[in-house]
């Protein structure tokens, strides 16, 4: 790139300097004539040129022109640009970082639960500020932890403070254990073990009691006359079945790491996410992101790429019906049927069909089957 | 063969042009500034002489194709 350059050439007969320039073949650019010569852009290179062509006349340089000009203005003032850009930097961290976090309630104890939880959602001093959408999931994940001790709980940022408010969660539990109630079978069953605290045990031991059955009366009585109504509490167990049918395929697609691993950076804007770097991993690959700062509503990650190869496995039959069998006691788990332990079980049906192994199998489960319920 | 020599034309922009506007005059490819006064300035090119004449005439840019000229503009005459 030429570097162009201001000068004033003196003189009385404008006219023949331009002459004299465009008979040497000169570039002149933005031609000005002034009381006593003429201004222009030349190209710096052409300036030994005019100042022997024009050997009687006084040529004047300027200034630089374009880039140059931004480029040694830029130079000249580098440590004042140089502070600028570090006052703003400082001024952008800081007022994106919380320096104190306030958990306004009472009780001390509810206080550091949330002063931990919060920490270890990523929110501690000097750690940067985080976006609403943030907030409002970590609120919703801290309430649901402790849903037995807070009610509410509401995040405001003010300036450099982070501020808590709470509602404590207030259980009445005078109440429900002073209304009357029943221990009631919540599915069928074989009686296995009977612990009773309060009430009066209806069942016995290897007696089957069936969905809605009283196990634990609540009511006292005397001579076949309620005396008393309390509320039963105490734990019945029996054996519960399942009968339960599944599906698996016969292969499966297993991933694991190559070692190769790329770095990139990735933006997120309301769920919106940009990858700033073209990928280098060429193949498969999965991406851990670790989020390094938050500023007006952007965050930025540092993204680990990382290759990998996927390869298929092929079971074979009794390995299949082991991962089957695993998978339906898990699911059984997932059901909510806290069952304490397996006591038997037993394959039905078992078919390899279209490379899907298809199982039916009976579960015999030790499980807690007793439930309150209140009654007038 | 038109196609082609406007074709070259338009890759290759030898063929010279001058453009009027409301106070400007551009021209492309002119050979040599022969003559400038407020009044009157003459540009050669290949072909033949441009004259141009009106009043506050000034050379506003100049290269060795290109020229442009500001002022008023009240004649322009080719000689061949």
């Amino acid at each position: 790139m030429k570097k162009d350059i201001r000068i004033k050439i003196n003189s009385s007969n404008p006219s023949s300097i331009l002459l004299k320039l465009n008979y040497k073949g000169i570039s002149v650019y933005n031609v000005k004539e002034t009381k006593d010569g003429l201004e222009m852009i030349i190209h710096q290179d052409d300036l030994k040129k005019i100042k022997r062509l024009f050997l009687l006349y006084k040529v004047d340089y300027i200034e630089e022109i374009g880039l140059y000009r931004v480029k040694n203005n830029i130079k000249k003032h580098s440590l004042f640009l140089v502070g600028c850009i570090f006052a703003i930097l400082i001024f952008f961290i800081l007022s994106n970082i919380i320096v104190k976090i306030e958990v306004i309630d009472e009780d001390s104890t509810i206080r550091s639960i949330v002063l931990s939880a919060l920490e270890e959602k990523g929110i501690k001093r000097l750690s940067f500020k985080k976006s609403y959408q943030e907030y409002e999931k970590i609120i919703e994940e801290i309430k649901d932890e402790y849903k037995d001790k807070i009610e509410w709980l509401e995040i405001n940022v003010e300036g450099m403070i982070l501020q808590v408010r709470i509602e404590k969660r207030i259980i009445k539990e005078e109440e429900t254990t002073s209304s009357p109630c029943h221990i009631v079978a919540n599915k069928s069953g074989v009686i296995m073990m009977i612990s009773t605290k309060k009430g009066v045990s209806l069942v016995n031991i290897q007696d089957v009691v069936k969905k809605g059955d009283i196990l634990i009366s609540g009511d006292i009585t005397l001579n076949d006359e309620v005396k008393k109504s309390t509320c039963a509490s105490g734990e019945v167990y029996a054996e519960v079945w399942y009968q339960i049918k599944a599906e698996l395929p016969l292969t499966e697609q297993i991933s694991h790491d190559t070692g190769k691993m790329r770095y990139n950076f990735m933006i997120e804007k309301n769920n919106q996410k940009t990858v700033l770097l073209k990928s280098r991993i060429k193949n498969d690959k999965r991406v851990e992101n670790k989020k390094l700062f938050n500023i007006f509503g952007y965050s930025f990650y540092l993204q680990k790429e990382y290759e990998i190869k996927k390869n298929t496995i092929t079971y074979k039959e009794d390995e299949i019906t082991k991962k089957a069998i695993s998978l339906i006691e898990d699911k059984v788990k997932l059901n909510n049927h806290e069952f304490e332990e397996i006591i038997s079980e037993k394959v039905l049906q078992k078919e390899i069909k279209n490379n899907k192994l298809y199982i039916e199998l009976f579960m015999a489960v030790k499980e807690q089957i007793g439930v309150k319920e209140f009654h007038t | 063969m038109q196609i082609r020599d406007n074709l070259k034309n338009f890759l290759y922009d030898q063929e010279y042009y001058i453009d009027l506007y409301q106070d400007y005059i551009h021209l492309y490819d002119y050979e040599k500034l022969v003559s400038l006064s407020s009044t009157s300035i003459e540009i050669k090119f290949k072909s033949f002489l441009l004259k141009v004449k009106g009043q506050n005439l000034r050379i506003k840019n100049m290269d060795k194709k290109e020229m442009l000229i500001k002022g008023l503009i009240e004649e322009m005459r080719l000689y061949r």
